[in-house]
């Protein structure tokens, strides 16, 4: 190969300064950073050699940049973490010493050595230095570059029009940066609508989340499209282009004969703001007073009988249409939400009893109870309630069965033992006489003032019963003869494993939360979700609302179990990250993109055919020594460094600067090279 | 005495995680801000832990290129070693100020090569390792601390200038004296943080005099890379454990101490320290007796489960007292929950009080910002404000306002700095709306 | 500080704050007497070869938890180094030839 000729390990211009991280014993306690500084110290080019209990720290980034100023170091390996953690922080020590950031390469020794080779301290030290002397023969051929910068479109789009999203919507929108807001179904407000007061502050919670919704409304920079949906999504941060679907209403307006109008539907079916303790029609609203305020056609259940169209002419409209939306935005904040989880037919009696239903069908069956009239279920009173935790959390594979997805739901919920407590306590203070069992496996009030709901319950005489995970209770049909139809049988680790039978009218199971299915959202997105399934962020800590597609924000519970206040919380940190992306109006991209040689390139465009972005490559008129001639011309800001025209282009005439055929090399060589050294030492 | 004043948009009170992060994200929004630490390094808590959950990252790598972004970013002046003392509403905003105390060393001369801290004679104990290890009366405060400039403990020095004699660069001043910065802000965030329980809160724990029970806080220092003995050690002997037990709840959800809420990060820097203590020393037993063991965040309960399939022991228990043998190993005498109340006596080689967050600082005498029952600061829209103090233009973050975790605690700060940017951006456009919001709670709460 | 102060200016402002700190340095002095006299017992009993901390208060006569204490302050800065393990407790020793730090 005629590059290899060119490698420069000769080339005394080469000062390359080598650094490997103790990373606080997460790396120093299985590989021997020590060898692997004295052994790189001899490798050609190298000017220095050091360690660090933590690199990433001021006092080892000083270090650094010493190097850089001092002993003229020009290009820097680091071997440490994974890049995705702290690639940022090495370039920006490196540039503050003056060099190009891109003359550094990280290697990741940690992530993909001494994390995954527990117990062999030698193998382990062996595989740093093969990686390291690799990263070596990379920085021998680094090359400066300049990131890619380009105006971001001061417009963000958030979707989901939940408690979560309208808050991130409304704080990105008070930093003058636009958004648009699409909400799936015809109604804003998710699931906070649903509830009726919230803790810990116990007020009603349609009120609050009304008020932010009529900001939400008002605000001159917010655009909402409800029966809207993200279909197709291209570009990057700062410039994504965005296609919506808008499905018509129906319904054109605030009709005056609105009730007249949803009693002509002769269509009934689930309604899924009771959690199917009732049944709506197809024309309808979730809930009186919910926004906006205008019936919707349910598209999926209407048989267009035309019998709405008879009373209301001219506000209806049966003909379902659907309008798509250009979008251009900077970023994408995705607040998707969750849904409850859905208990298996059988699942504590769920299914197979009547009376055994959900802790979000309680509180909607306490809301549509009325206060002032005995607690009523199917048309019987309720006097005794048993409540079941952790019911679709904290499953152990080997007890629980596996979900559909083969998944076992091994999650803590979060919020469902609050909440449990929290309507045992307005259960108490409407229907004194009903008596409430509490079967739990640990109870989670963690949060401010939730504690007091669980003093509140024991106060209010609510009894607890404790299970264990591999002795879970079960629900059984009481035998006849019994007031109660139900009966729970359990272990009670509060009496020493007691075997104990709690009759009960009601069974209410404190279900999980669940992302909701937005499979076809994170395709388009291509964002990953994690193993519970919630979208996952990059780093619980060091950046954690953002995804690894940059300008991919998430928000609330589509990330995981949160309650109001914490999703709240989340909306607004997503926010503060879309205004840190977008408010300077320019983003920065990495410089990782193909480039060109026109003296190779004969211009047989096959790179722009098997390019899968759109306008990243074309063939382009060029004049070369005088002569016109079609050659591959990239567009950076397009093109995200894939490598499909690399591997296609006949004529080698096409890199991805920052990862050339030419470093590939050297590195695998290195690689081998190490092996083979290793070996004969051996 | 020279004031000097700097003009910035925001001003954190705070360098620990909360505050460095809530500054982080104001500042890369493009607003000034000013944060004052009174340590004479940022870091806060955080700095001091192990390694954290569920990720088990080595602390410093998340914590470290935090306070260096937090020193490099050039929006953010850094003031450490520095406390507010009084401030004043101005206008729409607040003239702070704040005084600089004296480290007795030239920031600007000061290469942290710590020769002074070699040659200076007097070992103190060390409160960065929970003054389980040593440090000089001058010295860097800790390896990693930002700036890394060194600070003489004047109260615990003989005044002999050994230091002063061993520094090339003459950085040593003695003459050092308080100086007053005017800080001119149109808002402030308060990241105060939280301490823990003491160690002497509780009687029946051996009241803080028992040599082998020692706190969470401590057991972080022992398992820290950094740590005072380097391996983990009990204090009375320098005798490895083999046997170590956890108490949790020591501090929280205890009507006797007047703590009644849960510090919601307890359980899982038990269960972290266990699963790290069976790394450091796998042949001993380790103990976890609990009431309720709240794994809620994200990922944590998975951890939890590989705890326990890691062979830590659960133990569902209420350990009423703590004493000693002959031999100094704390003595538990536990009422076993799971077995009807039985009482048992079993001997631990070390135990870990697994102690709560209690409120630190106290804003109220200096901002006017009213606490709330629980002593952190009250947030009177818990769910739709949280970082909303009761005056408006003061913001709070992190466990200033109550317990949490890092993650929460990061996530608060995300949030803070939205508000607070909210709120600058409205008093500098001539809005009025947060204000008014905050005089309606006020209302409210003076009703309730 | 533009104008860097004589070595007769420094010893004579260490002396006037000595006066002003007058309480917190008889404490420091103190204290100080008290961690030297101690440090003297240890090296002395050091000399023997590599001891445990046990072994070393036994021989001290001062309680353990304070041995260890002086071990790990000498230990940070290089006046004594880990040894090895015995059993459950780690072996010390003073340094083969005293560095000058």
């Amino acid at each position: 190969m005629p590059e290899k000729k060119d490698l420069q390990k000769d080339n005394e211009d080469i000062r390359i300064g080598v650094y490997t991280c103790y990373c606080g014993g997460n790396i120093s306690d299985i590989v021997d950073c020590e060898k692997v500084r004295e052994l790189t110290e001899t490798l050609p080019n190298v000017v220095v050699s050091r360690t660090d209990m933590s690199m990433c720290s001021d006092a080892g980034q000083a270090m650094i940049e010493e190097d850089i100023r001092k002993h003229g170091v020009n290009r820097v390996v680091i071997g440490a973490c994974a890049p995705s953690l702290h690639e940022q922080t090495f370039r920006g020590a490196v540039a503050r010493a003056g060099l190009n950031p891109f003359l550094y390469y990280h290697v990741g020794i940690r992530e993909q050595d001494s994390w995954v080779h527990h117990g062999n301290h030698e193998a382990a030290t062996e595989k740093a230095i093969v990686l390291m002397n690799s990263g070596l023969a990379k920085a021998r051929l680094l090359k400066p570059l300049k990131p890619i910068k380009l105006t971001a479109q001061k417009h963000a789009l958030v979707i989901g029009g939940g408690v979560a999203g309208l808050r991130s919507a409304w704080d990105i929108a008070n930093q003058d940066i636009k958004v648009t807001l699409v909400e799936k179904s015809p109604f804003l407000g998710g699931r906070m609508a649903q509830l009726e007061t919230v803790f810990p502050t116990n007020k009603p919670a349609r009120d609050s989340l009304h008020e932010l919704i009529e900001k939400v409304i008002d605000h001159p920079s917010i655009t909402i499209h409800t029966q809207a949906e993200v279909k197709s999504m291209s570009g990057y941060i700062g410039d994504f282009n965005i296609k919506i679907e808008q499905i018509s209403r129906g319904v054109s307006s605030e009709l005056a004969d609105q009730e007249a109008v949803i009693d002509s539907c002769p269509v009934e079916v689930s309604d899924e703001f009771n959690y199917g303790l009732k049944t709506r029609k197809a024309i309808y609203q979730a809930y009186p007073g919910n926004f906006p305020s205008t019936l919707a056609i349910d598209w999926e259940n209407c048989t267009l009988c035309g019998k709405c169209e008879k009373v209301n002419s001219s506000g209806i409209d049966l003909k379902k249409k659907s309008e798509i939306i250009d979008v251009n935005v900077g970023a994408v904040v995705v607040a998707t939400g969750f849904k409850p989880y859905e208990p298996r037919q059988g699942e504590y009696g769920y299914g197979d009893f009547k009376e055994v239903i959900t802790l979000p069908q309680m509180i909607r069956l306490l809301a549509l109870n009325g206060k002032d009239k005995a607690l009523m279920f199917k048309g019987r009173t309720v006097r005794n309630i048993g409540l079941i935790h952790c019911v679709g959390s904290r499953h152990v594979p080997g007890i629980h069965e596996p979900q559909e997805d083969g998944k076992v739901n091994d999650y803590c919920s979060r919020v469902c033992c609050t909440a449990t407590l929290h309507m045992t306590n307005d259960i108490r203070q409407h229907y004194p006489d009903v008596n409430m069992y509490d079967v739990y496996e640990d109870i989670r009030t963690y949060g401010r003032n939730h504690e007091e709901y669980y003093k509140q319950a024991s106060e209010n005489l609510v009894r607890f019963v404790r299970f264990q995970a591999a002795e879970g209770p079960q629900v059984f049909a009481s035998e006849n003869g019994n007031d109660q139809p139900l009966v729970i049988k359990t272990k009670d680790y509060l009496t020493a494993g007691l075997d104990i039978e709690i009759p009960v009218d009601l069974v209410v199971l404190s279900v999980g939360f669940m992302p909701n299915p937005i499979e076809e959202l994170t395709k388009i997105l291509k964002i990953n979700p994690g193993n519970d399934r919630f979208l996952q962020e990059v780093h619980p800590k060091l950046r954690p609302v953002e995804t690894a597609v940059s300008g991919i924000i998430l928000a609330g519970t589509a990330q995981g179990p949160m309650n109001i206040q914490e999703s709240v919380t989340a909306a607004s940190a997503a926010a503060s990250k879309v205004s840190v992306l977008l408010g300077q109006g320019q983003v920065e991209l990495e410089p990782f993109v193909a480039d060109v040689d026109h003296d190779k390139c004969n211009g047989s465009g096959e790179c722009v055919q098997v390019c899968p972005y759109e306008d990243a490559i074309s063939l382009e008129e060029v004049t070369i020594n005088g002569k016109v001639c079609k050659r591959a011309v990239v567009i950076p800001a397009n093109c995200v460094g894939c490598g499909s025209c690399v591997s296609a282009c006949p004529n080698r005439a096409i890199d991805i600067q920052g990862w050339t055929l030419g470093q590939y090399e050297s590195m695998v060589d290195a690689i081998a090279e190490g092996m083979l050294a290793l070996e004969v030492s051996a | 005495m020279a004031t000097n004043k700097i003009k910035v948009d925001a001003l954190v009170v705070g360098g620990g995680i909360s505050g460095m992060q809530t500054a982080l994200d104001l500042a890369d929004q493009g607003y000034q801000v000013a944060l004052v630490e009174k340590e004479a390094s940022i870091g806060g808590k955080m700095i001091a832990l192990s390694k954290v959950f569920p990720t088990l990252d080595c602390c410093s790598c998340i914590t470290t290129p935090k306070m260096s972004a937090v020193a490099h970013q050039e929006n953010i002046t850094l003031l450490t070693y520095c406390e507010v003392d009084h401030i004043k509403q101005n206008g729409k905003g607040f003239i702070v100020g704040a005084t600089n105390k004296p480290r007795y060393v030239d920031m600007d001369l000061c290469t942290g090569c710590r020769q002074c801290e070699y040659v200076c004679p007097v070992d103190l104990k060390n409160p960065f390792d929970n003054n389980l290890g040593a440090i000089r009366a001058i010295r860097v405060p800790f390896s990693t601390a930002v700036p890394q400039k060194v600070v003489l403990d004047i109260d615990n020095c003989i005044l002999c200038g050994k230091c002063q004699t061993a520094c090339a660069v003459d950085a040593i001043d003695f003459t050092q004296q308080p100086e007053e910065i005017m800080i001119e802000t149109d808002s402030i965030l308060l990241a105060t943080g939280f301490e823990v329980t003491p160690k002497d809160a509780k009687k029946e724990y051996g009241n803080g005099k028992l040599l082998n029970v020692i706190d969470g806080l401590d057991m972080e220092r022992l398992l820290a890379p950094t740590g005072p003995y380097g391996h983990v050690l009990r204090p009375s002997d320098g005798k490895e454990p083999d046997s170590i037990a956890y108490v949790q709840c020591a501090g929280s959800r205890d009507e006797t101490l007047g703590v009644e809420y849960c510090s919601r990060v307890c359980c899982m820097y038990a269960i972290k320290q266990a699963m790290l203590l069976s790394g450091a020393l796998p042949l001993a037993d380790i103990t976890i007796y609990y009431m309720d063991i709240r794994a809620f965040g994200k990922g944590y309960e998975q951890f939890y489960q590989n705890a326990k399939a890691m062979g830590i022991q659960f133990i569902k228990g209420k350990v009423a007292k703590i004493k000693e043998d002959e031999n100094q190993n704390p003595v538990f005498r536990v009422e076993m929950v799971d077995e009807g109340g039985s009482v048992v006596e079993h001997t631990h080689d070390l135990a870990v009080l697994s102690v709560g967050m209690l409120p630190s600082f106290d804003p109220t005498p200096i901002f006017n910002v009213p606490n709330d029952t629980d002593g952190f600061i009250m947030t009177p829209d818990q769910n739709f404000s949280a970082s909303l103090t009761m005056i408006p233009g003061i913001f709070a973050a992190g466990a200033a306002t109550g317990p949490m975790d890092i993650v929460d605690s990061i996530m608060t700060a995300g949030s803070a700095a939205s508000a607070a940017s909210a709120y600058i951006k409205s008093q500098q456009n001539g809005k009025e709306e947060s204000s008014s919001k905050i005089a309606d709670l006020q209302k409210e709460s003076q009703h309730a | 500080m533009s104008d860097k102060q004589t070595k007769k200016e420094k010893m004579q402002i260490l002396k006037e704050l000595r006066e002003q700190y007058a309480d917190s340095v008889a404490k420091t002095q103190a204290h100080l007497k008290e961690q030297q006299s101690a440090r003297r017992l240890l090296k002395k009993a050091m000399k023997t070869g590599p001891m445990t901390v046990p072994e070393i208060a036994e021989a001290v006569n001062l309680p353990s938890d304070e041995v260890l204490w002086h071990i790990v302050a000498m230990k940070k800065y290089d006046l004594v180094t880990e040894v090895g393990q015995d059993g459950e407790y780690y072996k010390y020793a003073l340094p083969v030839k005293e560095k000058k730090s």
